[in-house]
């Protein structure tokens, strides 16, 4: 006997019912009709004359479906059918728009319904979309945080930075008389303002605290267009050097320090150990130069001596309305270059250049970012491929639906958009998830890049992400439904019943899954490559030597005020007393200090040398300038190569002597001996410095510049105010803090010890951005081949059904099992081998974009592709192995029984 | 004598209703009882007869429920709700005064 369920399921359309009722319909059809089938055989037919009068009870099932989806309206899925009938109403009333909107409301909700009915299709392919749309909405929110959003300033496209180009350093900050003069002698400005970034040490309830600050010209605040929360800014007086005695905090300190106390206006602070009023307070989101900056004060200098030869001063400026940052740029250097012809002596060769504010602070990070952001969209794609592989397959399983629905009168357009709507409500479903995922990575990506990407404080979702992913969505569904609906509009009724209603897979079906497969494994080998070279280059770079031992080691910053320590012997004594001090704690094996952290910012000057001819003005050579303790050496472990290293003998009244290291000999003396040269350093000090030692080089830059040049002067001979205090300890330095600020509390209770933390920091600080790019692309390098192993395991899978009988036959005239897997991973390995090919070609050519993030390995480093190309071999055979495995348990009684 | 589609259409409800008032009965044997007590006169075929069922299920007026009897298969039995029973009555008046209506129209003579 027939299957009468069956039989009635395959005739019946009830695309608006919910499953289980459709479910209930066809039972009960198929229950009468089985009625009518025994009610013959009793009668005494034959078994197919009962099923012929069995089967003839239904002449019209289109007719049935129509009249049975009418009388079971009710139950039907409700709120949405009730919208799509009126709107079919007022269609037939009023015009096609509305209809083909019913019609849409339609598809999308058969669509869901067809998905609901094969969840675990459903599933990987949301979850594939989710992985890949979650990627680039993460990577897209900080592009749009870090590089599209504009700074937090009215008319912010106005803003610029300018910078002096001096020949020995490039890019620099200004000088503060080239500052006063490019003031005075512009055109092309509104404003344009100075700053001075810094720290001030604010006398508090708890104790001294050092906070960061900025000196600012008096007028930046007008330059920026920000108006204070409470009080005003600073007036033109004020700017002057007779009037310092003014400040302007940040809302932050207001609320932190002087808990948001609106009389705190007028109140006298102490600030670097002079009485100051606080005069404004600036608003909640307002910062300026960074985030951190609490407290802001007038920059004054005496336009009568004015240094030309000092470089400190960051200069900002708003451009004119109309006035184009070209030619901005062009009156900056034509003044500049007269300057320095006016100057020859401070100022020679001289130039400046004009940058918008915004590329200032992000401009570095970009290519970065935007190789980020292309490596998520080829995750998108790869996801797509392997959604629109998933739809192919899943359509050439509905090809007999397809094909019924064709004869039932469902026009090619239709069918087309019906498939494409399942793609729509998967790529909504996927974009929703990936956004999820986005905003869940969001803490994540903010703390991993905390200390290498300006900006990425502000980062979150806004509307422009949000219209960024429902844009990707519905563009990722379009591109995966193309499959599907090309597939769909090529299917055709008789095709289908010449194959006896059995699932086909043509040949062009076939082409079109295997074009996919590749690409994708082609992609994911073009992003796990990239991601081989940094994971290379990262391994690189954390295995430089520093030139220093940076473990066990707490470092802070000490800075004295001029007014309790005036006079360099004041100074002198305070460090030299408080080293001292350090030293004879149990805990510390040495402390030492040097005036600028390695890899923490620079500190270049100028050097001559006696006994040769000199230089024209601003080309002499320059190096690294570090004013030390004698015991710097031994606390950063710098190995002494020759001579000797400073000592306490070495004081403002001995001879005045200097320490390089092995780079500066290589530069300047490459074939002599160094020892007792002298030479001329610009530091603004009377008479030469002799050599006395040589040691090893220190990567002051970071571990991925090349030592420059260094010459170490002893601290008494050049003293600075503040100076950067390192303690080696045997144990966690960071366990030293609390006898170090007890060591300062007994020298000058009224003086902090701030910015303290190992020094290890300084040198996890100096790679971060490195390693931000590394460990984003190997995770979407990860995902990619992940994506690509599932597409692949899927089209194994679907053939090794589709070849079922097949490989029952084969097995069934003797192929062993073991024949059978080969079989089937030689199959899918072939693919992925061809993807490889193709992956590592594009891969030899787009290499190239990542070349400025790579240290020590080139873009064609043969380890890296070979690894690659075995990571990936490796993980298409285990996706392929997985359905082989099934392959080979396949009994050949069962499988041919099939038919 | 076979009676014309626009004829029977009237009279479905009213035939399905009154069938299985004496007691629940499954779709099949509803399509059975009409031919077999019209004596073959009416015949509702499945395409007419089971949207019917459905409509009137989906009125509240008969209820269906599978059942395993004794021997059968199991089937879908329908029976009359107590707002069928209160509809079966009013169309049972309704039509008992329309046929008496019509004859009286007609004439005894003719009927």
């Amino acid at each position: 006997m027939r299957n009468w369920e069956a039989f009635v399921r395959d005739r019946l359309q009830l695309p608006a019912h919910a499953p289980m009722r459709e479910a209930r319909i066809v039972r009960e059809l198929a229950a009468q009709l089985e009625d009518f089938y025994r009610e013959a055989l009793a009668r005494g037919a034959s078994e197919s004359e009962a099923d012929a009068h069995a089967c003839a009870q239904i002449g019209d099932w289109s007719q049935l479906s129509r009249d049975v989806a009418t009388a079971d309206r009710a139950n039907t899925q409700p709120r949405m059918e009730r919208i799509a009938d009126t709107v079919t109403e007022l269609g037939q009333t009023r015009g096609g728009g509305v209809t083909m909107f019913a019609d849409f409301l339609h598809d999308m909700r058969y669509a869901a319904r067809q998905l609901v009915k094969t969840p675990a299709f459903t599933i990987v392919a949301i979850l594939t979309l989710a992985l890949g749309i979650g990627a680039t909405s993460a990577i897209f929110s900080v592009v749009n945080t870090v590089l599209l959003r504009p700074l937090p300033y009215p008319d912010a496209e106005r803003l610029v930075r300018v910078h002096e180009i001096v020949p020995q350093y490039g890019l620099f900050s200004v000088a503060p008389a080239t500052f006063l003069d490019w003031r005075q002698q512009n055109s092309v400005f509104e404003h344009v303002a100075a700053y001075n970034s810094g720290s001030t040490t604010i006398a508090g309830a708890e104790g001294p605290e050092r906070v960061p600050s900025a000196s600012v010209s008096w007028d930046l605040f007008e330059l920026l267009k920000v108006k204070p929360l409470l009080g005003r800014t600073f007036t033109a007086q004020e700017g002057t050097p007779a009037n310092q005695t003014v400040a302007i905090v940040s809302y932050g300190a207001w609320q932190r320090r002087f808990g948001g106390d609106r009389s705190v206006l007028e109140r006298p602070v102490n600030l670097n150990g002079t009485s100051s009023t606080i005069i404004g307070v600036m608003p909640p989101d307002f910062y300026f130069p960074s985030r951190t900056t609490e407290i802001w004060t007038p920059l004054a200098f005496n336009p009568a001596n004015a240094t030309r030869g000092g470089h400190f001063l960051g200069v900002i400026a708003r451009t004119k309305a109309g006035v184009a940052i070209e030619s901005a740029n062009t009156e900056m250097k034509t003044i500049s270059e007269r300057l320095a012809v006016q100057y020859p002596q401070q100022s020679a060769n001289e130039s400046a250049t004009v940058v918008q504010l915004l590329e200032n602070i992000v401009g570095d990070i970009r290519p970065a970012l935007l190789t980020l952001l292309a490596a998520v969209g080829i995750v998108v794609l790869i996801a797509c491929a392997n959604v629109a592989n998933l739809l192919l397959v899943r359509a050439s399983v509905r090809e007999k639906e397809i094909a019924i629905r064709a004869a039932l009168g469902a026009g090619r357009r239709r069918l087309c958009l019906q498939m494409l709507a399942e793609s729509v409500v998967l790529a909504v479903a996927g974009g929703t998830l990936g956004l999820l995922l986005a905003y869940l990575a969001i803490p994540a990506i903010k703390s991993l890049s905390a200390a290498s990407i300006p900006r990425i404080a502000d980062l979150s979702i806004d509307i422009t992400v949000l219209a960024f992913v429902t844009g990707v969505s519905l563009l990722a569904g379009l591109i995966f439904g193309l499959a599907p609906m090309w597939h769909a509009s090529r299917t055709t009724l008789g095709h289908v019943l010449k194959e006896g209603g059995r699932t086909s897979s043509s040949a062009a079906g076939r082409w079109v899954r295997n074009t996919l497969l590749v690409a994708e494994v082609g992609l994911s080998i073009v992003l796990l490559v990239g991601a081989t070279l940094l994971l290379r280059s990262f391994a690189k770079l954390t295995s430089v030597d520093p030139g220093f031992h940076p473990e066990r080691v707490l470092t802070f910053q000490v800075s004295l005020p001029n007014t309790a320590y005036p006079e360099p012997h004041n100074q002198a004594a305070f460090f030299s007393t408080l080293l001292e001090k350090l030293d004879a704690q149990p805990d510390v094996a040495s402390a030492g200090m040097v005036q600028t952290l390695p890899m923490r910012g620079d500190y270049v000057l100028s050097v001559t040398f006696e006994g040769r001819p000199a230089p024209p003005p601003n080309m002499e050579p320059s190096a690294n300038y570090r004013v030390v303790s004698p015991n710097y050496f031994d606390a950063l472990g710098v190995p002494l190569l020759r001579g000797r290293v400073f000592n306490n003998q070495d004081t403002e009244a001995s001879l005045q002597v200097a320490v390089v290291d092995q780079a500066f000999v290589d530069r300047h003396f490459p074939n002599e001996n160094p020892l007792g040269r002298k030479i001329d350093i610009g530091n603004g000090g009377a008479g030469v410095n002799e050599i006395v030692g040589v040691v090893a080089n220190v990567h002051h830059e970071g571990l991925d510049r090349k030592p420059q040049p260094t010459m170490y002067v002893p601290y008494r001979q050049d003293i600075f105010s503040s100076m950067w205090i390192m303690a080696r300890t045997s144990g966690n330095p960071t366990r030293l803090a609390g006898s170090v600020r007890q060591v300062m509390r007994e020298i000058d209770p009224a003086l902090p010890a701030f910015r303290m933390g190992p020094l290890t920091d300084a040198v996890t600080e100096s790679i971060a951005e490195r390693r931000f790019s590394m460990l984003l692309l190997t995770v979407f390098a990860g995902i990619a081949v992940f994506l690509a192993a599932v597409g692949l395991y899927g089209v194994v899978a679907y053939t090794v059904t589709q070849r079922t009988q097949e490989i029952g036959l084969r097995m069934a005239i003797g192929a062993a099992p073991s024949d059978v897997l080969r079989m089937v991973v030689g199959d899918g390995l072939k693919l992925a081998t061809i993807g490889m090919v193709l992956g590592i070609a594009a891969a030899l050519v787009l290499a190239r974009v990542i070349k400025s993030m790579l240290f020590d390995v080139t873009p064609f480093d043969a380890a890296s592709y070979g690894v690659t190309a075995m990571v990936l071999l490796a993980v298409a055979a285990l996706a392929c192995y997985v359905p082989a495995r099934r392959a080979m348990r396949v009994d050949p009684l069962v499988a041919l029984r099939q038919e | 004598m076979m009676f014309s589609a626009e004829l029977k259409k009237g009279s479905t409800e009213m035939l399905v209703l009154s069938l299985i008032e004496e007691r629940p009965r499954h779709g099949y044997e509803i399509g059975k009882l009409i031919e077999q007590r019209s004596g073959g006169r009416l015949k509702f075929a499945l395409p007419t007869l089971y949207p019917t069922l459905l409509r009137l299920e989906n009125r509240g007026w008969i209820k269906g429920r599978w059942v395993e009897k004794a021997g059968e298969r199991e089937r879908c039995y329908y029976r009359l709700t107590p707002e069928g029973r209160r509809i079966l009555d009013e169309q049972h008046k309704t039509w008992i005064a329309y046929v008496a209506a019509v004859n009286d129209v007609m004439g005894t003579g003719r009927a």
